[in-house]
């Protein structure tokens, strides 16, 4: 488990200054182009969603009720994915415009943004895959590391994780109260108060889907309700899929909070590459993904535009292999069958042995060596 | 939009069928410039006076509030991506439904170049409700004296053609100082106005031209009857400097001056330490504004004119001792909401971002 072995502390500044370099290059030349790009996101979001809806109110012929979940399920991947979840990262915000600011935007999500930076930005990019720190790992209902403790409950962690992968969004939006903090270091007057956020959230969004737009469709209501509880369905497992093939397949890595103290930059971005996993795929399907099929690049430069990843991952790519690191990635089939595997392994009891990089690693070390 | 229509899209059913988006961010897939409340506008007419100016006429949206005499605007344009946005003094007299504005080439200033050199018919435009309060009242005295240089003209014509259009000007004085006659903007509007309103006098000083510029001699020479004469006053800081005086001591009526970009008395540089509170990092107040030395530490707070006038980068501040940098000003706060490019630490600050 853990970091590499075969890299000194030197090599890893350098490894760490060469990826500053990537940064800075992008970042000072982000403009026109970047802007064009989110602009026509935008507008392929909203008029899926337009349209989708629209079906959706003819819902009573089959395939105008499918193309409509189709769109919508389009609109609100989108949505989340590429718009919601990077606009809340500061991708944007060089932008200064109020519409894509990650201080006010809100998302089509029952988890309110505040709430979201908090969980997401802070805790999970900041302590990524850090065993007790990082609260993506499992989210606090699944195993997903030998690290953690085994107790009986994850006997039923399958069940737990289809669950969760159906409901994704609501998991997300109870995420942040922490509940195993309450009462102890954590008021019950802090988590009413993230409650009514969160209630206001599920309130709108239960509203605009299950109850506005029925009316409006008057006879068509349960053509429209049922289209939207299938794009929104669509798009917890879409984005479970996504975002658990982010730091739980096969090959992550996980670390403990000693090996990770004062971590240097270089340290830093060893850890989130380490800890993350990466999907090949076409530019649809990164698009769709949010660019969280380069997951690697988003955690080691979070606030950078995502289709910019795309740009810069073979050159991240190179890096990694000089330095005899790992760069994990594959075909969503593959990653997630890993997700799968590592599911079904952590509700047993028995600890394997032997499959962490720390081994691996030592296997390529010689690759970098003869760089060197 | 029709009213009706506004009504409707404003209600809180329609509201609640886009959240948590806008209405605008649906409005925006039919025309950018339409709003519910955001005042926005398109460039109906390109004029180029002078051939470092550009005279745009903004056709607004029906979130255009109007406004008074000699006030100013922020005009907000994307350029390579970002919105970047500057103040202009609105040429056109209240009455007028389109908004005029004069831009003049600005050295470094990117949204002023950039529309002197690009602006063209059905551009979008961000604007900003109108500020300012050159003329405070909507009344006329008897006798004026109008002085302006450079293009510090823009908010002063804007007070005369409201004067004319009112049909209230009885004994007007302009006295403008240009650099040269082919600089000069508004030259024919007010050679004609001159010629044809007896109760207005244009006098126009060309200052490469052997004109020289504002000094005491010159001032009695062509404004004799000063004392009389209610003022209104506008050009570049230097200018500003030199006339206020000499106006002053000729005349106890009022005197109103407007300045465009907040002069700094000094240059933008803070003591002590600044405490970003939300993101936990510490910065020396040292580099400039607050609004800089955010940048600085890596943090993108909003921001818009970046010269004290639009509010965008207002930010609650904690605790701590600041510097007004347009009035030197130094004063102790605690939670309150200020503008972060016009105010420096003057010793520990903490900034809520």
């Amino acid at each position: 488990m853990g970091k590499p072995t075969h890299l000194s502390e030197a090599d890893i500044a350098e490894f760490g200054r060469e990826l500053d370099a990537v940064r800075d290059e992008v970042m000072n030349d982000v403009g026109e182009r970047d802007a064009r790009y989110i602009h026509n996101i935008l507008a392929t979001q909203r008029y899926s969603e337009v349209v989708g809806r629209a079906m959706l109110m003819a819902g009573f012929l089959p395939p105008a009720w499918l193309s409509g979940v189709g769109l919508l399920s389009l609109s609100k991947i989108l949505e989340n994915m590429e718009i919601g979840h990077n606009v809340m990262h500061g991708q944007w915000d060089w932008m200064n415009d109020p519409a894509l600011d990650s201080g006010t935007y809100e998302w089509d999500n029952t988890c309110p943004s505040d709430q979201w930076k908090h969980s997401h930005n802070y805790v999970h990019h900041t302590f990524t895959n850090i065993v007790d720190l990082d609260r993506d790992l499992g989210y606090s209902v699944l195993r997903m590391s030998e690290d953690q403790a085994w107790e009986p409950r994850f006997l039923v962690q399958p069940g737990i994780a289809l669950t969760l992968a159906a409901f994704f969004q609501w998991g997300v939006a109870l995420h942040d109260l922490e509940w195993e903090r309450i009462g102890k270091d954590k008021s019950w007057s802090e988590v009413g108060t993230q409650a009514r956020g969160i209630w206001g959230k599920v309130r709108n969004q239960l509203f605009k889907d299950y109850v506005a737009f029925p009316l409006l469709a008057g006879p068509m209501a349960p053509f429209v309700i049922s289209g939207n509880f299938a794009a929104n369905f669509n798009r917890n497992i879409w984005s479970f899929m996504i975002i658990f093939c982010g730091h739980f397949t096969d090959e992550v890595e996980m670390f403990d909070v000693e090996e990770t103290r004062d971590e240097a930059r270089g340290q830093w971005y060893l850890r989130q590459l380490l800890g993350s996993s990466n999907l090949d795929g076409s530019v649809p399907f990164h698009i769709l993904s949010g660019h969280l099929s380069y997951q690697i690049e988003h955690h080691l430069f979070p606030d950078m535009p995502s289709h910019r990843y795309r740009e810069i991952a073979p050159r991240v790519q190179a890096i990694c292999e000089r330095y005899g690191l790992n760069y994990n990635t594959g075909p969503l089939s593959k990653q997630f069958g890993g997700v799968v595997k590592r599911i079904l392994r952590m509700s047993l009891p028995h600890r394997r042995k032997g499959n962490t990089l720390a081994d691996e690693s030592s296997v390529d070390a010689p690759v970098y060596a003869e760089a060197a | 939009m029709k009213p009706v229509v506004k009504k409707l899209l404003g209600s809180p059913l329609v509201g609640a069928l886009t959240s948590p988006l806008s209405v605008d961010d649906y409005l925006a897939l039919i025309d950018r410039r339409l709003s519910l409340r955001e005042p926005r506008g398109r460039v109906s007419a390109v004029a180029r006076q002078t051939p470092d100016s550009v005279t745009l006429t903004i056709e607004p949206n029906d979130n255009w509030t109007g406004h008074r005499p000699g006030q100013h605007l922020l005009l907000g344009v994307d350029l390579d991506g970002v919105r970047h946005s500057r103040c202009f003094s609105i040429v056109s007299a209240p009455g007028d439904p389109l908004i005029e504005v004069t831009v003049k080439r600005n050295g470094d200033g990117r949204v002023s170049n950039f529309l002197v050199d690009h602006a063209e018919r059905g551009q979008l435009i961000y604007l900003s409700p109108a500020e300012g309060d050159f003329c405070p009242g909507p009344s006329v005295p008897e006798s004026a004296l109008l002085i302006s240089a450079g293009s510090g003209i823009t908010p002063v014509m804007g007070v005369l053609r409201d004067w004319l259009a009112r049909d209230l000007v009885q004994d007007v004085v302009f006295v403008h100082y240009a650099r040269s006659a082919t600089d000069m903007i508004y030259a024919a509007e007010l050679a004609a106005l001159d010629a044809r309103h007896p109760g207005l006098r244009v006098e126009t000083v060309y200052t490469a031209e052997g004109g020289g510029r504002i000094d005491a001699a010159a001032l009695d020479a062509r404004v004799p009857d000063l004392a009389e004469r209610e003022t209104w006053l506008c050009g570049p800081a230097g200018f500003m400097d030199a006339a206020e005086p000499l106006v002053r001591a000729r005349s106890n009526r009022p005197l109103h001056r407007e300045q465009f970009a907040a002069t700094r008395r000094e240059a933008a540089h803070g003591e002590g330490a600044v405490q970003f509170v939300k993101s936990d990092i510490a910065a020396s107040g040292e580099n400039g504004s607050l609004l800089e030395v955010a940048e600085g530490a890596g943090l993108k707070p909003a921001y818009g004119c970046r010269m004290g006038i639009c509010h965008a980068c207002k930010c609650r501040v904690s605790e701590g001792t600041v510097r007004d940098l347009r009035t030197n000003r130094v004063r102790d706060v605690r939670d309150t909401d200020l503008q972060l490019c016009i105010h420096a630490a003057a010793g520990d600050v903490a900034v809520e971002l």
